[in-house]
């Protein structure tokens, strides 16, 4: 016996940990991180998610997860769609109607959002279509980190339910506005003109259809199945898998889906539904996998590499915000320094940003070459500092518990 | 609980008890304490400050207050002639809460109780008093967030106001059973009518009045208890029915908060309607032993409702507290019909002979929807009238 077959039980040496190793350990840390986030300096957890998946970005560690793609976009999708559905569900049609003031605020921010993007860029020197896709993407407020922060903090209150509201309506905005734009540059290269109009129509109708059709069914759920077991979860994320696998088939939008049906299921029936948070333990589990998705999307080369331009679209973005709502907030029924904590909570950008830019990156690669660098980098920014600014305006509105 | 005296901690309050002023004999005002709930989870929000704010910008009709806990605002009439008055007024406040709610998209509710809220998760409203009281009664003073109405009668002298007051203790059972509205606590059935007075109880200042029939007889009771340090005010004792020397009135304080104004502004008036018969027939005269039996039918009310036991203080008769409040309201009919209160009344009755309390139109209701979120959401449209 020569020596080679007597140690032919033993791994190779040096070892070679595949993607499920780092995934395990990028897990565990995640875990671990979350934690002392939350423990040590009263952070949101999912800043410790964003963090883990920041480093593992950065380093490699066989996570070649620039483009979320494989097993980690699934996730990333499902956990999305999951948070959707909920910030759907807390959009009251009646309370836009009853408090007129409160669309208008709405229109204001995403509008003076949109503006002063378009025109922070055009002043540095970019095209149009730059300009105004960053504008788009940068519009919506992060339904992810705000549902997550919010029911992580318990909150509950004014501040809370305005800022949930506030941030469905920019996400509509935004997934519209995206798809108006992708038109547009398909028209641009030589399109059809009704295959570029009929686009947002069908991805609109497409997707509301489906989200009705969700909403039937999440319903039959709640009425013939316990809430609280672990079989309705299942049954639940089930039901929002098949969606999103029929999203895919039919071309529609996965962002728009899952809200549809969560407004559908609120303002269809008067009888309460009360979810458990992000659909029980399973959902939550997803939810802290979309933040690390999200943090390996980035590397630290982008956090800084949109420079000064970065920096400046999220100051101007912030200002924006800040000032349409605090503007408006009085006559909506906020005090002042509600109004100005609602604008810094509208702060966070993530998940759907991300979703909108890789979209785009599909349509127009031209495109998301002079973009690419400086949202990334913009998006980054806001994902690290969005969390952060959401806490800090429910602690300073007293809408926390524990 | 507290009287909203916001901004003012008992340390600053005079410790006298100070002159009784003087009221119109039989005038009523009535205060009601409800929840603000949020539309969504219909759990109780911390809404109270931003609902104030509203108010004021929308031009107040009338006296809106914050409570102990910020899910809880407490609405006051001004003076009412009676039924139809205080039902005005009710209805003015109402509905400019309602309005005021409806811009926040925050829902108001009556019910001595919520149904599942969950004690801990209260806050207490960032007023002084309330946090002294805080600070004073530790967790009870959050397990006191509990909903009730209470209604003042002017009375023309202060040793009037002691008559009449233990001349109606022995119907505080009639009250209790009449606007019972608190059959869950924490997310379940405590198989009490009112609950919301067990939590009354934990107090220790709480339950009657010392048996004193004249003002000077009650400042030597009142000296003595401040001398001991043990109270700084009136607002400290938590009894069922207590004078209130400022207003000339006594407060009777035993009633849940019902699920819709026309029950409150009825039971004002049944109250009216028994002060009225009281004072000008003098039916039987106060005395200590009337007490006797007056914690074991206050129980029997909480507990049973219209079913429990009414033990006469004075005969020793037993009879249900239904038949006795049936035969209560045919003995003060004229004085009712005097007052305008009779429609009122014969309201109140149908609740005791065939229809039930708010307790059992909470039960019901939760018996056909299996959830108590849909049940509170229920008590919102009817406090909307």
């Amino acid at each position: 016996m020569n020596q080679s077959t007597l140690v032919a039980f033993l791994p190779a040496w040096p070892p070679e940990p595949g993607a499920i190793f780092w995934i395990a350990l990028a897990v565990v840390s995640t875990g671990l991180l979350g934690e002392l986030a939350f423990r040590s300096f009263r952070l949101p957890r999912i800043t410790g998610y964003f963090l883990v998946g920041l480093i593992f970005g950065s380093f490699g560690f066989d996570l070649n997860a620039t483009a979320l793609t494989g097993s980690l976009r699934w996730v990333f999708d499902l956990a999305l769609s999951v948070l959707l559905f909920e910030l759907g569900t807390r959009v009251d049609l009646r309370w836009l109607r009853a408090n007129p003031w409160l669309p208008a605020t709405s229109v204001a921010e995403a509008t003076a959002t949109l503006a002063a993007v378009i025109l922070l860029l055009s002043l540095t020197g970019a095209d149009g279509a730059t300009a105004v896709s960053v504008g788009v993407i940068l519009m919506s407020t992060s339904p992810a980190i705000v549902m997550r922060v919010v029911s992580e903090f318990r909150a509950d209150g004014q501040l809370t339910e305005r800022l949930m509201i506030l941030t469905a309506m920019n996400t509509i905005y935004s997934v519209l506005g995206a798809k108006l734009l992708f038109g547009w540059l398909h028209l641009s290269d030589g399109g059809n003109f009704f295959a570029a109009l009929l686009l947002p129509v069908y991805v609109v109708l497409g997707s509301g259809l489906l989200g009705v059709v969700l909403a039937w069914s999440i319903r039959w759920v709640t009425r013939h199945f316990n809430l609280g077991d672990d079989n309705a979860v299942l049954l639940l994320l089930g039901m929002l898998m098949l969606a999103m696998a029929l999203v895919k088939l039919g071309k529609f939008s996965p962002l728009l889906t899952p809200l549809a049906a969560g407004i559908v299921l609120k303002n269809a029936w008067a009888r309460p539904i009360v979810f458990p948070r992000h659909m029980g333990t399973a959902g939550g589990i997803l939810v802290a996998m979309l933040f690390f998705a999200t943090g390996t999307a980035v590397s630290l080369n982008q956090l800084f590499a949109g420079g000064a331009i970065a920096i400046a679209l999220v100051v101007v973005r912030g200002g924006a915000k800040l000032g349409a709502i605090s503007a408006l907030g009085l006559p909506s029924g906020l005090s002042m320094r509600q109004s100005v904590a609602l604008g810094i909570a509208m702060t966070p950008v993530s998940g759907v940003a991300f979703a909108l830019t890789y979209d785009l990156q599909a349509i127009s690669a031209d495109l998301a070459a002079s973009v690419g660098a400086i949202v990334f980098s913009a998006i980054a920014l806001l994902e690290l500092i969005g969390p952060l600014a959401v806490e800090w305006a429910l602690v300073r509105s007293g809408e926390t518990h524990g | 609980m507290a009287e909203a005296n916001t901004g003012t901690a008992p340390a600053i309050d005079s410790k006298a008890l100070g002159e009784f002023a003087k009221s119109r004999s039989l005038t009523l005002g009535v205060e009601l304490e409800l929840q603000i709930v949020n539309t969504h989870h219909y759990d109780l929000t911390p809404s109270a400050a931003d609902l104030l704010r509203v108010l004021r910008q929308d031009g107040l009709p009338g006296d809106v207050k914050p409570e102990i806990t910020s899910s809880m605002v407490e609405i006051s009439t001004g003076i009412c002639e009676g039924y139809d008055d205080a039902l005005n007024q009710l209805r003015q406040l109402r509905d400019a809460l309602c309005a005021a709610a409806a811009r926040l998209n925050i829902g108001l509710s009556g019910g001595g109780t919520h149904p599942f809220q969950h004690w801990s998760h209260q806050k207490i409203y960032p007023a002084q008093r309330f946090h002294h009281l805080s600070e004073v009664y530790g967790y009870l003073s959050k397990q006191f967030t509990v909903f009730g109405q209470h209604v003042h009668v002017g009375c023309p002298s202060p040793d009037e106001a002691l008559w009449l007051l233990h001349s109606m203790s022995p119907y505080i059972p009639h009250l209790i059973a009449l606007s019972a509205s608190s059959p869950f606590v924490q997310g379940v059935d405590t198989g009490f009518n009112s609950a919301r007075l067990n939590s009354v109880f934990a107090f220790p200042l709480s339950g009657r009045a010392p048996f004193a029939l004249t003002w000077k007889e009650f400042g030597e009771f009142y000296d003595k208890m401040t001398h001991t340090g043990v109270v700084e005010s009136m607002k400290d004792f938590y009894w069922d029915i207590r004078p209130k020397p400022e207003f000339g009135t006594i407060e009777v304080r035993v009633m849940d908060t019902p699920l819709t104004l026309e029950k409150a502004a009825a039971i004002a008036a049944y109250i009216q309607s028994l002060a009225s018969w009281l004072i000008q027939e003098r039916p039987v005269e106060p005395a200590e032993d009337d007490y006797l039996v007056y914690t074991f039918n206050r129980f029997q009310a909480c507990r049973f409702g219209f079913d429990g036991i009414f033990v006469d203080p004075k005969s020793g008769q037993h009879t249900t507290i239904r038949e006795h409040i049936l035969a209560t309201m045919e003995r003060i009919r004229p004085h009712a019909e005097k007052l305008g209160a009779q429609h009122a009344l014969a309201d109140l009755a149908l609740d005791a002979r065939e229809r039930g309390s708010d307790a059992s139109w909470i039960r019901n209701q939760f018996e056909q929807e299996h959830l108590l979120e849909e049940v509170v959401r229920r008590q919102t449209l009817r406090w909307r009238g």
